[in-house]
């Protein structure tokens, strides 16, 4: 299995390469709405003095902190894959003995991300240097993101698959994603630092996913989690994990007994 | 399930497939009705449909567009579940989409890739040898063995993008053979290749067909496709099957005559209605052609030598293309 995954990689990161123009555009849309959203609250907290505690220095770090984790967290599979499901191409895939999301999507995935990472690093040194914002990383906290990173992509990449295997039912799965897009932003700690939600939104965000991604792993990253709520927290990831493998499985063989293969 | 001998590799019973399609009539009034009321209906790409195929054969399934050829194959090779019936498939149920099926079996559809377009076909084989778990001295001699009847060696260095429609065939050939499968779905392996590239992709599989002792099923709307491969058709037509046999016995069975070519002395247009049916063809060999019930050929023949100053004749068999073209509408 280790072999196939190798060499899954050797071929989607050359491919990668390939499209490395395309990368550096979807990168720039990746770092435009969290810098606007940094410039807005950060503008905000320096005219009010903070907003529910956090000063303009917090938002400036939260959200160069975040940008990373978005990054590594994030999932490409519903680009990777919908259409293909939709035109019939993925049958190419399905012709052979390994599962095409677990294998070559997964890693796909990773190689994407590890390119944009390799072009990240320069910006983000240069935003740090522009905004200069207090990141209270330290070596343990930089260290433990790492496995919280990990985990909440797969969970991150796993609810994106069982959204993409829409693709079987409806051909308006991109609409779909659009409406879940703008829901994580809201809920998984983009728009705004949870923290600063109401009540019993911040309540229902919290034991959701999305925040397992994206909110979670950055205030791991900024030390600013008790080692308490860091256990919840990943006790809540790996139910979560569970929870989302199970029904990415389920709807994913409930989808190629649908799939009609049209065209392809 | 086991497989034995005398189990043959492809059994099909009542094999069917009905798709759901929505229907709705073409304008704008139509349109915002369909979006709150969406109507569907029933088409059945595939009824009923059984056949065996023994070890080793190599079958032409034909029909024109839309008969249910492809969807056929799409059910036996795991890509589609059927609305009913059976199939089995070297000892398995082929929706059930196990490994060890996926792994001893290969479908072929024309012109569509498996090969990662930005990157030499030689990394995709790479990757198919890590996918099916072959060795390393299995690669070897299943990839030698392709190379010697393909000549592959240079263009699997070449991006696939920059390959011509042959090269890229025949790579995408290779991709799909290298598990050396001991089922092959070919579905229009040859379509939009030029006449040598053909050739040379039908030799190809008569080769591997002899060599491994493969069971293969092929559609083609090449007729030289299937005269040279096949010597069993299937023919489909609006999803149920119209004939299944020998290609010798087709002629017999559905278009029981022959044409008789004429040259005549100083190349006169003879007028031949009181002979049988005249009929134009289109190789423009000058010569005249009339079609005459198989058992009459040679009263026939004896009174066009009689009466007309004949130079040349020929009995032939109607066209292939005719027969089977033939065999699509009883």
């Amino acid at each position: 299995m280790l072999q196939i995954y190798k060499r899954f990689w050797a071929v989607n990161w050359a491919a990668q390469w390939q499209y490395r123009a395309n990368l550096l555009m979807y990168l720039a849309y990746w770092v435009v709405s969290p810098i606007v959203f940094l410039a807005v609250w950060s503008s905000i907290a320096r005219a009010q003095g903070d907003v529910a505690g956090l000063n303009a220095g917090d938002f400036t770090a939260y959200y160069l902190t975040l940008l990373p984790v978005d990054i590594v967290t994030a999932s490409i599979t519903i680009h990777i894959l919908a259409s293909k499901i939709q035109d019939g191409t993925v049958s190419n895939a399905l012709l052979q003995p390994v599962h095409p999301v677990l294998t070559n999507v997964l890693v796909d995935n990773v190689a994407f991300k590890a390119l944009q990472l390799v072009l990240f690093v320069p910006i983000w040194i240069a935003l740090v240097l522009l905004f200069q914002p207090p990141l209270t990383y330290t070596l343990g906290s930089l260290l433990l993101s790492v496995p919280v990173l990990a985990l909440g992509f797969l969970a991150n990449f796993l609810l994106s698959g069982i959204i993409t295997a829409l693709a079987f039912w409806t051909t308006r799965v991109f609409a779909i994603n659009e409406a879940y897009f703008i829901l994580a932003n809201l809920l998984g700690g983009s728009f705004v630092p949870l923290a600063i939600l109401p009540g019993p939104l911040q309540g229902l965000a919290r034991l959701l996913p999305m925040q397992l991604w994206l909110y979670f792993p950055t205030q791991v990253a900024l030390n600013r989690l008790s080692a308490g709520e860091i256990a919840l927290n990943t006790a809540l990831l790996m139910g979560w994990l569970i929870v989302l493998f199970m029904v990415f499985r389920a709807v994913w063989n409930a989808g190629l007994k649908r799939f009609s293969a049209v065209g392809a | 399930m086991t497989l034995n001998a005398s189990t043959p590799p492809i059994a099909v019973q009542a094999l069917s497939k009905t798709y759901q399609v929505t229907d709705r009539a073409g304008g704008f009034g139509a349109a915002v009705k369909g979006f709150f009321k969406r109507e569907y209906k029933d088409v059945k790409a595939v009824q009923s449909v059984s056949f065996e195929i023994a070890q080793g054969e190599i079958v032409g399934f034909l029909g024109p567009n839309g008969a249910g050829k492809t969807t056929t194959l799409k059910m036996l090779s795991g890509l589609l579940h059927p609305s009913g019936g059976k199939a089995n498939v070297l000892g398995f149920t082929p929706w059930e989409r196990r490994d060890g099926f996926l792994k001893t079996m290969t479908l072929v559809m024309g012109q569509r890739n498996r090969l990662s377009w930005d990157i030499p076909a030689a990394d995709s084989f790479l990757l198919n040898q890590a996918i099916y778990g072959l060795s390393d001295a299995e690669y070897a001699s299943s990839f030698g063995e392709l190379n010697e009847l393909l000549d592959l060696k240079e263009i699997i260095r070449k991006p696939v993008r920059q390959l011509s429609l042959g090269e890229r065939m025949k790579c995408e050939l290779a991709a799909a053979l290298l598990h050396r499968p001991k089922v092959l779905f070919l579905d229009e392996p040859t379509i939009g290749l030029d006449v040598s590239a053909q050739a040379r992709i039908r030799a190809f599989l008569k080769e591997y067909n002899r060599r491994s002792g493969a069971t293969i099923l092929l559609t083609s709307h090449y007729m030289a496709d299937v005269t040279a491969l096949c010597e069993r058709i299937i023919i489909i037509h609006h999803g149920q099957i119209k004939y299944d046999g020998a290609l010798s016995d087709l002629s017999r069975r559905i278009a029981p005559y022959k044409l008789i070519g004429l040259d005549f002395d100083d190349d006169t247009v003879v007028d031949l209605a009181p002979y049988g049916q005249p009929v134009t063809r289109e190789n423009e060999d000058g010569m005249q052609y009339v079609q005459v019930p198989a058992e009459k050929v040679s009263a026939v023949t004896a009174r066009l030598l009689a009466e007309q100053r004949v130079r040349d004749l020929t009995v032939a068999d109607p066209p292939i293309e005719d027969v089977i073209e033939r065999a699509f509408h009883e």
